[in-house]
């Protein structure tokens, strides 16, 4: 049995009319219409329907347009979803990006879409979709078909989707290891981007660096004595068994753990699972890493309000960024419940 | 400073009465060598295997791999570790080429060993699933860190250290196939047809992060946490001056047959005297402490303008802590003028979404990524385990785990495993074999 595909497009590729008529609403029609047929012509699944909607309407009652395809979507089948191309088009681009992050999301079916790199819709959806780098005017349309079609293809045939640069989309913001065909090895990639850069001719680096995500410092806190302030940690501290079995390196997990009452932290209760440096003196005193009791001799002075009765642990070392960002987010709505008007977070 | 490498191309290792080498076959007497390797009294249960290219066979725990290697003139191959100190990197070594010494515990593992498969989809993601390998399946009396996470693994890696040259003294006095001269004189009066060349210094990273002793890599036998970059002849890399130790996740570490082979430093040589001038090697270290860093970074910088390099490359031996020592040193050669490329790996995570390195700067315009530590890896069982495969789940490898409660345990119940790429035996290869390169999706 043949696959399915369903194509959407705008008024305008749909052959409504142009810019008198973009606020065209919904339409579904079996059968091929506009670049449709171009791209039923060579994928390897047949396009049953193709959408159309105006620009403005998709653009203004966003919303509403997208109830409007998702019910008409319902009960069809399809194992892939298209849309455009868009070239640079900004309406259509966002259009395109808005209906196949819907679909995708709705019927788990991949998509596909082609736009211009100077448009709003590769900056809102590049992260969540295949987005072909495609051309700026309609010309280009039969290049942008045979990409976008080339890129579903391997995904209708169960193939593997190489790098960005490779296969023609724009970066979704992950990044894997590739091993190259040609096998070249570090030391000749070495060589010619070293004689590139020391020469002055353009050269291309295998690690773009990141734009720094760097995150604000705090405002002060404003009434310290009455302030409730709660111990986080990414130095592994947890109950002698790990009831979260946090990871002693690469960690994605986190707990918290009760210290209502506690003057300090015992070792033989609590140890470090942490891998990243000699655990010996924070298994005899968890409170190297974790100072409960100096934070209880100032909670007793005053010096702050209260020690808030839980402390959170996670484990640094080899943990990335995006998993402790994540982890963040997941303990900020606690502390926020709990009242906590400031943390002390240790790192190791 | 003239080194001469007498390669010796193994294309069978088998096991008999005597130990020689005879048109490309190594054989190996196998009860004299494991007496060798018990003459250390720590090695409780030792045997030797052979694992080739195709065989069903995984490694596991990884521990080291050493080029076998003998000098002509009697002269240890790891000077000040196994044998007396002396300058390492002039005059004649043999090779036993295409072949490696891996030691594998019989049964514990720790952070810092590997896995190796021999065949399969994970042969080519280590350089030694594609060589033919001696091993050494070993068991020692080191109660004290025997469920240590970190392990010195200290018999261990020395056997294989000493298993390594006894192998190759049965080339010492046979005539090489092939031989590779390393020559570079002094960096001064070179010539004007050489100094008009941009001149360019090799800046490593080797990795010294523990600050107990009996973990890091060693210089003729000198723990590199206790030192500051200084300059070095790129022959001496090649001739044993440094053998790799026994601390960072597994991917990231450079074995003492990469430092024996490092094919940046050869890749470096090839283009001296056509378009670089290659000054020579500025060793420097991965300590933790921040001031520590600062310092080796300081001492780089200097030194590369004082040696007059254009430009330097600069490759690191882990990821996390390290990625400071990285970026910091590359942005102090690049504030001196001198114009820097990386060579590294990245920790993108299981997703892939992460930020790469630890550290960040712009200046870091030119890098050469070998991997992502934690790239996840998933491979069908194997026939045979030379070692113990449960070590990669229960032990903390860096790559393995026990329990997830998405992904099941590293190790299951049918031998086939899931891991991160940190546990597979210095696969990243940033030494410069790496045939994988880090690419947007």
């Amino acid at each position: 049995m043949s696959k399915k595909a369903i194509v959407y497009i705008n008024q305008f590729f749909g052959q409504i009319g142009g810019e008198d008529t973009a606020d065209y609403e919904p339409t579904i029609h079996e059968g091929l219409i506009g670049p449709a047929t171009a791209i039923n012509a060579g994928l390897h699944a047949d396009v049953t329907h193709t959408i159309i909607c105006g620009d403005n309407c998709m653009g203004s009652r966003t919303d509403w347009a997208v109830e409007q395809i998702l019910g008409m979507l319902e009960g069809k089948e399809f194992d892939i979803f298209l849309a455009g191309p868009a070239f640079q088009a900004g309406r259509y681009t966002v259009a395109c990006g808005t209906i196949c992050k819907a679909v995708k999301e709705k019927f788990g079916v991949p998509v596909v879409t082609s736009m211009n790199v100077e448009t709003p819709g590769v900056l809102m959806f590049k992260k969540d979709m295949y987005i072909l780098q495609g051309g700026n005017i309609a010309s280009k349309m039969r290049q942008d078909v045979k990409a976008m079609v080339n890129l579903a293809n391997k995904i209708l045939d169960g193939e593997e989707i190489g790098p960005a640069a490779i296969e023609g989309y724009f970066p979704r913001g992950i990044r894997k290891e590739y091993f190259r065909p040609d096998k070249k090895p570090a030391s000749e990639r070495m060589i010619e981007m070293l004689l590139k850069k020391v020469n002055g001719e353009p050269f291309v680096t295998e690690t773009p660096i990141p734009k720094i995500d760097r995150v604000p410092i705090a405002p002060a806190v404003k009434d310290l004595a009455h302030a409730k302030i709660a111990l986080l940690n990414t130095g592994g501290i947890v109950p002698v068994d790990n009831p979260d079995r946090i990871q002693s390196a690469s960690a994605t997990r986190w707990g918290r753990y009760n210290i209502e009452g506690a003057d300090g932290l015992e070792g033989g209760v609590f140890k470090t699972v942490h891998a990243g440096f000699d655990p010996a003196a924070a298994d005899a005193d968890p409170d190297v890493i974790t100072p409960v009791d100096a934070l209880r001799a100032l909670e007793k002075e005053g010096v702050f309000g209260t020690l808030h009765n839980y402390f959170y642990t996670t484990v640094g070392t080899g943990t990335t960024e995006s998993e402790a960002s994540r982890m963040a987010k997941e303990i900020i709505p606690y502390l926020k419940e709990d009242g906590v008007d400031a943390c002390i977070m240790v790192s190791t | 400073m003239k080194l001469t490498i007498g390669n010796f191309y193994v294309k069978d290792i088998v096991f008999g009465d005597e130990l020689s080498y005879k048109d490309g076959v190594l054989t190996i007497n196998k009860e004299e060598a494991l007496a060798f390797v018990k003459e250390d009294e720590r090695i409780t249960e030792a045997d030797l295997y052979i694992a080739k290219p195709g065989d069903k066979i995984r490694l596991c725990p990884v521990k080291e791999a050493i080029e076998p290697r003998v000098r002509p003139d009697g002269k240890g191959i790891f000077p000040g570790y196994t044998t007396d100190l002396r300058q390492a990197g002039e005059g004649t070594v043999h090779a036993l080429k295409n072949t490696s010494v891996l030691v594998v515990g019989r049964h514990w593992g720790g952070f810092q060993d590997g896995l190796i498969d021999m065949s399969g989809p994970g042969q080519k993601l280590t350089y030694f699933g594609g060589l033919q390998n001696i091993v050494l399946v070993a068991d020692t009396n080191e109660e004290f860190e025997r469920y240590e996470q970190q392990k010195m693994n200290d018999a261990l890696r020395r056997a294989g250290h000493k298993l390594a040259e006894y192998f190759a003294a049965c080339v010492k006095d046979l005539q090489p196939e092939e031989e590779e001269v390393y020559e570079l004189g002094s960096i001064r009066n070179r010539g004007e047809e050489v100094e008009k060349l941009p001149s360019v210094v090799y800046v490593m990273q080797p990795q010294s992060q523990m600050e107990a002793m009996g973990y890091n890599d060693l210089l003729y036998g000198w723990d590199l946490n206790h030192f500051l970059p200084t300059l070095m002849h790129p022959n001496e890399i090649f001739d044993g001056c440094i053998v790799s130790g026994s601390f960072m996740p597994c991917s990231s570490k450079w074995s003492t047959y990469d430092f024996q082979n490092t094919p940046n430093i050869k890749a470096l040589y090839r283009e001296h005297g056509k378009t670089i001038n290659f000054l020579g090697i500025i060793m420097s270290n991965l300590n933790v402490a921040l001031l520590q860093k600062e310092r080796a970074s300081q001492f780089v910088a200097n030194l590369a303008v004082q040696v007059g390099a254009d430009a330097a490359v600069v490759a690191e031996e882990g990821y996390g802590n390290p990625d400071a020592d990285f970026i910091g040193t590359i942005v102090a050669l690049e504030d001196a003028g001198v114009k820097v490329i990386g060579v590294t790996n990245e920790s993108v995570g299981r997703d892939g979404a992460g930020q790469p390195f630890v550290a960040l700067d712009e200046k870091c315009d030119a890098i050469v990524s070998c991997g992502n530590v934690g790239e996840l890896i998933e491979l069908p069982p194997m026939e045979t385990v030379l070692g113990e495969l449960e070590a990669l789940g229960r032990d903390g490898n860096s790559g393995g785990w026990d329990y997830d409660e998405k992904l099941g345990p590293s190790v299951r119940e049918d031998g086939s495993i899931i891991m991160e790429n940190n546990g597979l035996f210095c696969s990243d290869q940033v030494v410069g074999w790496s045939t994988k390169q880090m690419m947007d999706y």
